[in-house]
């Protein structure tokens, strides 16, 4: 018997499997891998009245337009950097976090921690930017006030009108909704490491910290390690309703995104080629960022996702 | 919130009061129709009527069908207005406007007796979601209404061949080829065929002609209270009107306890002509677009890397120096901005009136009125000011309503609209009934009565009561008309415009010595064609549409930075620094697509 007919018989007898598994395929392909066809606009002028068929080619004349604009490389700089500054700080958050909402030992106390702390995951951006805005203000904004009760400046900063300060106002505003939404992950992984771990260090005479550190930590490793690796992925899609609505033409330097250009320089002025050729960008990026940190962790003998 | 809540309760209290006034207006009315003074009224009418001789072939059906004891059942509004000979045979036409809103109620009494003297209903359909998709799914399954309003996306369902040609039915009907038939050439498309009614705007006829306009739309913007305290005096060039602020901040520190803001830059998204265009109406543009023409030579030339230009930024910084202009203005939402100039202690701004309406709106409901705005005509010292248009009469040919190739009955609504635009029907539509809704005034003009004004002013009862969606949304006369100088609507009346202001605003006006705020300005300039820049249409993903939009970018950028600047040496190096980056533009690309558009549009 060959190689290959012992893989038909083995599928024969898996042939319910393979039935169920159908409407799955079906439906990714219509989903995800059919509407890559699409992509072919990208090296194409296209008009939406031509269709795919009657709109000309132009080769990568789109995507020369994109890698000549210093716009460009400065809006990818800017979507890396505050992508990778929210991933870090709302990892290092998260995990935080949950850590220390484990250690909390009255149950009662421990769900409204939780509960509250999640509540901003379900603000929309636009409030959220409000309030953020609100609180940085010149005139009576919390910041400012308490900076000056405490008398460490002077007079009022004027947080979204400097370039230094953007990053960190879209980092923290990130970290500030997501952080309670993002632990609930870890706090399930963490409820399912064996209580027996803790036992016998505690018979090893570790602390609180030493438990944290030698049982919950790396019983929620390879958590980590999985959620590291799929938000790898989104860094290049995951910067666009902060910059835009806080954003402002003093700002523009750091705070314009990929997506914004794309928006500017693509949607607005009905050049879906360009808009493609960008998106065409970010997957490549974004599929070599999550290949090579997928590679890294299998280094690490960690396990990997793929 | 306080604010809010006091204006809801007012609100309330206006509402109740309304209904009230409403209620006994109506019983007083209906006694008057039962005294039979019809003659009286429709006596008035016909000699309304005459004075347009189209309206003189629709007037021969009345005395017919008013002889078969049709005068029984015509009376009240209207009375003098011939019923459509097939009024008893009543028949529905789905109409879809590109607008979000909602349809008038069922038991609307101005549209019930329209449909009572013509049999027609539309039935409106608005627009709920993205309009693209509306119609890009109406176009797909071939799924018209019968009658379509959709703006400038028009064009999509023209290309589709969604309308019928109408350039052989309008000289049919009187009263729409009085409307039309001088601007037919500029109605019909690339295709020879004319698919639109347009329905904004008062268009090249021998009815009516342009009103004029009573308050600027668009331009430097004070606080009355700082005119009234520095003597009333005449403001033509930027340094005046700084002075004048800088006097009244520093008498007044601040306002009702919030601190006093002496000019707010308003630059939020789209938002952005606070920052971007008022260099070009210093040079005496209106508001063009994003580049300057010359009106005599039509030459176009950048304004914003203007002498002007520098000078603007200049003064804005200095003033931001002074402590007049606080820098969070440059990073501030609309919605910051609407709820800063709400607190009263604004003194002045940049903007175009519609963006702020819902401000100066609650300041009036306040009681404020000293707090409320006019605008100045300020330009370079010498300059004559152009901030003030005069419609030329030439309709867009998009903006209005076709016919689908689904209608199946277009003759009938032809005969319907140009029914709907006899004088008698449109007075009723726009005014209602005199003695009820409206007044003559003792100079002879027309103001509406002020229960009917605050129906006006409500936006729910203005559509549930009045005739306003009807009006709005068909054929229709603006302006005013030539025969008896009378204001087509309220909204182009003088005497409406006078009586719905505050007292104080009246003594403003008289201080001046002015009927109306737009008498500041040199008079309203008739634009050429292809007026303006910023409608022209550029091509998707065209080297004009980026550059356009490279220049907006650009703009945004460094003009902030220039009204920060630390100091003279710093202004000037950023200034230098935008020359280049503005330079790098491929400006050429731009301003030779808006020339060729120009020349394109004054040939025709």
């Amino acid at each position: 018997m060959s190689k290959f007919q012992k893989t038909l018989k083995k599928a024969a007898g898996q042939k319910m499997l393979y039935i169920m598994i159908v409407p799955c395929m079906i439906y990714t392909f219509i989903f995800s891998y059919y509407p890559l066809s699409g992509w072919i606009m990208a090296f194409q002028n296209y008009k939406p009245a031509k269709g795919y068929f009657g709109s000309p080619f132009v080769g990568f004349d789109q995507f020369m337009f994109l890698f000549k604009d210093v716009e460009f490389w400065r809006s990818v700089r800017n979507t890396l950097a505050m992508s990778l500054m929210n991933l870090i700080f709302s990892f290092i958050f998260a995990i935080v976090f949950a850590l220390l909402l484990n250690e909390i030992k009255s149950l009662g106390m421990k769900r409204i921690t939780q509960t509250v702390s999640y509540l901003p995951h379900f603000l929309s951006w636009i409030i959220v930017c409000s309030l953020v805005s609100n609180a940085l203000s010149t005139s009576d904004g919390m910041l400012n006030n308490a900076l000056m009760a405490l008398g460490l400046i002077e007079k009022p900063v004027l947080w979204l009108g400097e370039q230094k300060y953007f990053w960190w106002v879209t980092t923290f505003s990130s970290v500030w909704k997501e952080t309670g939404w993002n632990s609930i992950i870890y706090i399930a992984a963490i409820s399912g490491i064996d209580q027996a771990l803790y036992e016998a260090a505690e018979l090893d005479g570790a602390g609180r910290f030493q438990k944290m550190w030698h049982v919950t930590l790396p019983g929620i490793k390879s958590t980590i390690v999985v959620l590291l690796i799929m938000n790898l992925g989104w860094v290049l899609n995951a910067s666009f309703e902060v910059p835009y609505i806080l954003g402002n033409g003093l700002l523009q330097d750091v705070s314009q995104t990929i997506d914004i250009f794309v928006l500017k320089y693509g949607m607005s002025i009905g050049n879906y080629s360009l808009a493609t050729a960008a998106g065409i960008f970010k997957s490549v990026i974004s599929l070599g960022l999550v290949f090579g940190t997928n590679a890294i962790a299998n280094k690490l003998g960690e396990n990997s996702l793929m | 919130m306080c604010q809010i809540l006091e204006r809801k309760v007012y609100e309330m209290k206006m509402k109740k009061l309304c209904a009230m006034l409403l209620a006994s207006s109506m019983i007083l009315s209906l006694a008057a129709c039962g005294s039979g003074d019809g003659g009286q009224q429709s006596g008035q009418d016909s000699s309304v009527q005459e004075s347009s001789s189209e309206q003189s072939e629709t007037k021969e059906s009345p005395a017919e069908s008013g002889s078969e004891g049709g005068e029984a059942e015509n009376q009240g509004p209207l009375a003098g207005v011939a019923p459509m000979e097939d009024a008893d045979d009543p028949i529905t036409y789905t109409f879809f406007v590109r607008d979000p809103g909602q349809a008038p109620a069922d038991n609307n009494p101005v549209i019930q007796k329209i449909t009572e003297l013509t049999g027609v209903t539309l039935k409106f359909e608005f627009l709920v979601g993205d309009l693209d998709q509306k119609l890009g799914t109406m176009i797909a399954g071939s799924d018209y209404p019968d009658v379509i309003f959709a703006g400038d996306a028009a064009t999509k369902l023209m290309d589709a061949g969604a309308f019928i040609p109408l350039e052989d039915e309008i000289p049919k009907y009187p009263n729409l080829n009085a409307m039309y038939g001088n601007v037919m050439k500029y109605l019909t498309q690339a295709d020879g065929h004319v698919y639109n009614m347009e329905i904004y705007g008062t268009f090249q006829n021998d009815v009516t002609e342009v009103a004029p306009p009573f308050e600027c739309g668009i331009g430097f913007y004070i606080q009355k209270a700082v005119l009234e305290e520095a003597g009333y005096p005449e403001i033509h060039t930027l340094d005046e009107y700084f002075k004048v602020i800088e006097d009244y901040m520093e008498k007044h520190p601040d306002i009702d306890g919030v601190p006093t803001s002496g000019f707010e830059i308003l630059g939020d998204g789209w938002r952005n002509w606070a920052l971007l265009n008022p260099a070009q109406n210093l040079l005496g543009a209106g508001n063009e677009g994003a580049i300057f023409v010359d009106q005599q030579t039509f030459e176009t030339s950048f304004y914003q890397i203007s002498d002007t230009a520098h000078d603007f930024y200049k003064k804005l910084n200095e003033e931001y120096l002074k402590g007049v202009i606080v820098p969070e203005t440059l990073t501030q939402s609309y919605d910051e901005y609407i709820s800063k100039i709400t607190t009263g202690a604004v003194l002045g701004f940049y903007d175009q009136n519609w963006n702020f309406g819902s401000a100066q709106n609650l300041l009036k409901a306040d009681g404020k009125y000293n707090r409320t705005y006019v605008c100045l005509p300020i330009t370079n010292p010498g300059v004559k000011d152009g901030y003030l248009d005069k419609s030329n009469g030439i309709p867009t040919a998009t903006n209005g309503v076709g016919i689908t190739i689904n209608c199946e009955n277009p003759e009938r609504l032809m005969r319907f609209f140009d029914w709907l635009c006899q004088r008698e029907v449109q007075d009723y539509l726009q005014w209602g009934e005199e003695g009820v809704d409206w007044n003559y005034t003792e100079d002879g003009g027309k103001a509406l009565t002020p229960e009917r004004r605050a129906i006006a002013y409500d936006t729910a009862r203005n559509r549930d009561e009045t005739g306003h969606t009807l009006w709005n949304y068909c054929p229709k006369w603006q302006g005013i008309y030539k025969s008896d100088n009378m204001p087509c609507g309220a909204g182009e009346s003088p005497d409406e415009y006078l009586a719905s202001q505050s007292d104080y605003d009246r003594q403003f006006l008289e201080a001046y010595g002015i009927k109306y705020p737009a008498e500041l300005f040199s008079d309203p300039i008739i634009r050429p064609q292809y007026y303006p820049v910023w409608a022209m249409n550029l091509e998707d993903g065209s080297p004009a549409a980026v550059a356009s939009t490279k220049i907006t970018d650009v703009t945004m950028k460094c003009y902030p930075r220039l009204i920060l600047a630390k100091d003279e040496a710093e202004y000037e190096s950023l200034w230098a620094d935008f020359l280049k980056e503005f330079n790098a533009i491929d400006l050429d690309a731009y301003q030779s697509e808006v020339d060729r558009q120009i020349a394109e549009k004054m040939a025709k």
